[in-house]
């Protein structure tokens, strides 16, 4: 079999496979089917060489003026569908898309004219593909996948032996070739079809070993989670310390509603304590329940209602990606309100703290409600209201004594009347007289307190959170000491804070009797400087970006993604077609209101917004064409041939063989005059000297002559253009 | 018979006797429509003379020859005024310039005086003598020579005198066979006494009344302002082209159209010009070339100038 008529043979299967695809993924409309069968049918049997089919083709009544009507008849249609019919933008898409392939079908003849039919049966495969999980697709998309195979071979192979011969451009269909290797041979038969189906296997069997998680596991230390401490239900004082040093990130914390960011740092909340033995601070509340899912993925936490009139803090929105770590804490700042996430069940214990099942060995992501309580102008007066029994039996234990520690509070507090001011003045007291230090020794001492507060004066965040805390209690005033992360870090690329290890933190929640729990940290700001030269300081935000935008858009792409993009582009689509309608009413609808009042009133109420609609649409279509005229100067001037002068037209035919020839590697100089750039070309691309010759001549004459030339002549210099942007100047 | 296929038929007369030369024959054509005069610059013996005399010959025009030396006066060239017994009064006797195609030959021979008579009757086409005006019959049109290769003893003309040439052309040496076609040509007669005349001086005169009917798009006068403008303040020159050469480069390329049988100038027919027309019009700076005054260096140097300006699209 020749090589151009396999070729046209594949081109067909191609067609063919991607068109009963959609037709039984989609339902296309029966009409629409059975003209597009129809017209594959045909071409086929011309293609073997049916004799009268083939006269009928030739003798075909339409030209190709009349072909781009009835393009721009099938844009007009696909309108009319999306706005009217269907009213979807995915099913009119659909015929439209069939609409074109059955014009590409008849107009079958350059190179490019196959190149689009592979596209639009791209298309619909990849269309088919997606409306449909029955079985009947697998041996569709395997036929569409051989024909696929066959018809770039064949391409190419044609293309070849059309570089070597003749510059042809037509793909002649039916052209006698009597040289083997212008031939499809039995041996090229088999060979292509073993490589194709090999390939295939190899793909099945990167298919089903690959695995499709969203950890690298066969990345090093695959399975070992990020070390934190400072969140188990036991923590040594000075834990936190072991990890000031680590600048691994443990998590990236997006603010969606709130996209102005004022670099204050977000407090991340883990868990809290309520019990200090001396070294080792403990949760005494750490018994876990469920969390209520409200809907699927969803988790609403009820929170104790301290007393009527609390009033509830501005609500903060997170988007939260966790790295793998060692503990089942849920992080967010506080206190939580509703979580929603790809989570089974979540936990929460008495102090507020919500954890999964069990730490998760990959990344999650999930998205928190959170609102802070603020404090009450009743807590600011002089006399505290009465603290519930909950709060004074858990969160004023004191299981040691220390006089100096005593007699420090009382100095400190000694002037302040209420516990807020009181905390106020403990925090002011710690922050201002103690020194921010990581050197300071692991818990060593029998009193690691009694030393940070009396001897050594330096600390880090866990010694001043825990020297408060004692103050407070030792005073009456319940607290408890929280660990979690203080994010400062604020990347400025994805809008995003990022929260290393080094940023792991611990504070103080104090409770006042309306306010509720309030945070306050003792802790100075320390100094630091950051890792990496200035260089890197200006880079890292941007890689760290990057890196979170590649696990979000690519690792943790998933079937829900999925289909939120399918939604979203549905929705988009309704959306689409009401602004549209809506616009248009709006837009002519007072026009016509305006025309109707000079009509008689009788006109006036046969349908102002119909009329408006269809004038809008016409507008619409004008921009349409505007935009293919810039693309394709051929189609311009066969629509506005009366409309628009030649000149400007065959200008325009100039342009773009100019612009064609310089990007061919002939002269680029804007001082390169025409007839010598026609020299020019002689001598160095003689194969294109005739068309450019010729379009140079008409252009000239036109142009400088102002000599107006005939629709003969344009059609000439049409095709002329057309032959010129089908060669391909060799290589020097 | 048009007036493309005359033209055509003029430019083949003459390239019977100048062999290989089509380009200066359709220079000095283009001259002529171009109601201009024509400076042949080139070493003895390439066929100025011939050139100007095979031309003369093709149209049925009367052609004078002065041959330009030292001691040549002016009223050599225009004419004398001599006392008429019989009339009793002085009679204006014409000199050689009276004549359709006129060859100075070695003009930078003579002196400026001599010179500068000769180039008043090619700006206004009239002589002025004893106070009475005499008109010269059209077509007018001088074709001055001058050796470049000898300086001695000569008067070169200043630059507001070569100004009044519309261009300045060199015939170069034949190439190796159109000179063997020369030598081969029997030598008993002038070769150029051959030539049958095509045209009337009546016709001539139609032909250039033609070129003011050629069509300069207004973005072709754009553009050729462009290249003067641009001659102008070039740093390679020290002189830039006068309004007059402006002009002679726009008449110039609506003669090359009318030549090359159109009715409309093209960017190319401006651009071919304009090293011919330009290049004696102006002053390489000192800085850029030891000889300011060669030809090749001037050419070059308008070609440059040339070839930075976009050409109208």
């Amino acid at each position: 079999m020749p090589l151009n008529q396999a070729l046209h043979l594949t081109s067909m299967l191609l067609a063919s496979a991607s068109f009963i695809g959609l037709t039984l993924g989609a339902g296309l409309p029966e009409w629409l089917a059975a003209l597009t069968g129809a017209t594959l049918i045909a071409v086929l049997l011309r293609n073997i060489g049916v004799k009268s089919v083939e006269q009928f083709a030739t003798q075909m009544p339409v030209s190709t003026i009349g072909w781009n009507l009835i393009v721009l008849g099938g844009f007009l249609g696909f309108w009319i569908d999306l706005l009217w019919v269907s009213g979807e933008l995915l099913p009119a898409g659909l015929h439209f898309l069939m609409v074109l392939m059955v014009i590409k079908l008849f107009n079958l003849r350059l190179r490019r004219d196959y190149l689009h039919l592979y596209a639009i049966s791209l298309v619909a495969i990849l269309a088919s593909g997606s409306l449909t999980t029955d079985l009947w697709f697998v041996p569709i998309f395997s036929v569409y996948l051989l024909a696929g195979v066959w018809t770039l071979l064949l391409f190419q192979l044609t293309k070849s032996s059309e570089v070597g011969g003749n510059v042809g451009v037509a793909l002649s269909m039916r052209q006698e070739s009597h040289e083997g290797h212008d031939r499809v041979s039995p041996r090229l038969f088999w060979t292509a079809n073993g490589l194709a189906l090999g390939a295939f296997l190899i793909t099945v069997v990167i298919f089903f070993t690959i695995p499709r998680v969203s950890a690298g596991i066969y990345q090093k230390g695959f399975g070992e989670n990020l070390r934190t401490s400072g969140f188990s239900d036991t923590v040594n004082l000075g834990a936190i310390g072991s990890i000031k040093r680590d600048p691994s990130v443990v998590m990236r914390v997006e603010l969606p509603k709130s996209p102005r960011h004022d670099a204050r740092p977000l407090y991340i909340r883990g868990v809290s304590f309520d019990r200090y033995d001396g070294k080792v601070w403990t949760n005494q509340l750490s018994y876990r329940r469920s969390l209520i899912e409200e809907s699927s993925g969803t988790f609403a936490f009820r929170r104790k209602r301290v007393a009527s009139g609390v009033e509830l803090g501005e609500a903060i929105q997170q988007k939260i990606l966790l790295e793998p770590l060692d503990t089942p804490v849920l992080f967010a700042a506080p206190f939580i309100e509703r979580v929603s996430g790809a989570f089974p069940s979540l936990f929460f214990d008495g102090t507020g703290a919500v954890y999964l099942p069990f730490p998760s060995s990959s990344r999650i992501e999930y998205t928190v409600l959170s609102r802070s309580n603020t404090l009450v102008p009743a807590d600011l007066g002089p006399e505290p209201g009465p603290y519930p029994e909950w709060v004074l039996r858990q969160y004023l234990q004191l299981s040691f004594q220390s006089d100096r520690i005593n007699t420090l509070a009382g100095e400190v507090t000694q002037r302040q009347r209420n516990p807020y001011e009181k905390a106020a003045a403990i925090q002011t007291h710690l922050t201002r007289n103690y020194r921010y230090s990581l050197d300071a020794p692991l818990a060593a001492q029998d009193q690691p307190l009694e030393e940070f507060l009396f001897s050594r004066k330096t600390g880090y965040c866990e010694h001043y959170a825990t020297a408060m805390v004692i103050m407070l209690r030792t005073l009456g005033i319940p607290a408890r000491l929280v660990t979690g992360f203080l994010a400062t870090e604020w990347n400025d690329y994805g809008n995003y804070y990022v929260v290393r290890q080094q940023d792991a933190h611990a504070w103080v929640e104090v409770y006042l009797p309306h306010s509720g729990w309030i945070g306050m940290d003792p802790t100075p700001t320390e100094d630091n400087p950051g890792a990496g030269g200035p260089v890197w300081r200006v880079l890292a935000p941007l890689v760290d970006n990057i890196k979170l935008q590649w696990n979000r858009l690519f690792v943790q792409y998933s079937a829900a993604d999925q289909l939120a993009v399918v939604r979203e582009l549905k929705a988009e689509g309704v959306s689409v077609r009401n602004k549209a309608l809506d616009s248009m009413t709006a837009l002519f609808g007072t026009f016509m209101a305006v025309l109707s009042g000079i009509l008689t009133p009788d006109m006036s109420q046969v349908r102002i917004g119909l009329l408006g609609e269809v004038i809008g649409f016409a507008m619409m279509s004008l921009v349409v064409l505007f935009w293919l005229a810039r693309k394709r100067p051929w189609v311009t001037w066969r629509f506005w041939r009366k409309a628009c002068s030649n000149e400007l037209v065959i200008a325009h035919l100039y342009r773009r063989m100019r612009t064609y020839l310089a990007g061919q590697g002939l002269s680029r100089s804007a001082a390169i005059a025409p007839l010598e750039l026609v020299k020019i070309t002689q001598a160095r691309w003689r194969e294109a000297h005739a068309a450019v010759a010729s379009i140079t001549e008409l252009y000239c004459r036109t142009r400088f002559g102002h000599i107006p030339l005939t629709q003969k002549d344009m059609k000439h210099a049409e095709d002329q253009l057309r032959g010129l942007l089908e060669l391909r100047r060799p290589s020097q | 018979m048009t007036s493309t296929e005359t033209i055509r038929a003029i430019q083949e007369n003459i390239a019977r006797v100048i062999k290989g030369k089509p380009h200066v024959i359709e220079m000095s054509l283009v001259a002529l429509l171009a109601r201009g005069h024509l400076l042949l610059e080139d070493v003895p013996g390439v066929g100025k003379t011939t050139l100007a005399h095979s031309l003369a010959r093709s149209l049925d025009c009367s052609f004078k020859r002065i041959q330009f030396t030292s001691d040549l006066l002016p009223s050599d060239i225009v004419g004398v005024s001599i006392f008429n017994r019989q009339k009793q009064a002085f009679e204006f006797i014409p000199g050689p310039i009276f004549a359709n195609i006129v060859l100075a030959d070695e003009i930078n021979r003579t002196t400026p005086k001599t010179q500068s008579s000769l180039l008043e009757a090619m700006s206004e086409a009239q002589i002025s003598f004893d106070n009475k005006t005499y008109p010269l019959s059209p077509p007018f049109m001088v074709i001055a020579t001058q050796n470049p290769a000898e300086y001695h003893g000569t008067f070169p003309l200043p630059e507001s005198q070569l100004d009044r040439f519309l261009m300045r052309l060199r015939i170069g040496y034949p190439a190796p066979e159109e000179e063997k076609k020369v030598l081969e040509r029997p030598s008993s007669l002038h070769p150029a006494e051959e030539l049958l005349p095509l045209l009337t001086a009546q016709e001539v005169v139609q032909l250039q009344e033609q070129v003011d009917k050629v069509l300069m798009e207004e973005s072709l006068t754009e553009y050729l302002l462009a290249i003067v403008q641009s001659t102008r303040h070039s740093d390679l020159l020290s002189l830039g082209v006068s309004t007059r050469g402006a002009l002679a480069l726009s008449r110039a390329a609506k003669a090359l159209a009318l030549v090359r049988g159109r009715t409309y100038c093209l960017p190319d027919d401006i651009k071919e010009l304009a090293p011919i027309v330009l290049s004696h019009r102006i002053m390489v700076a000192r800085q850029t070339s030891l000889h300011p005054r060669s030809f090749e260096q001037a050419e070059r140097v308008i070609r440059d100038v040339v070839d930075t300006i976009p050409v109208p699209v």
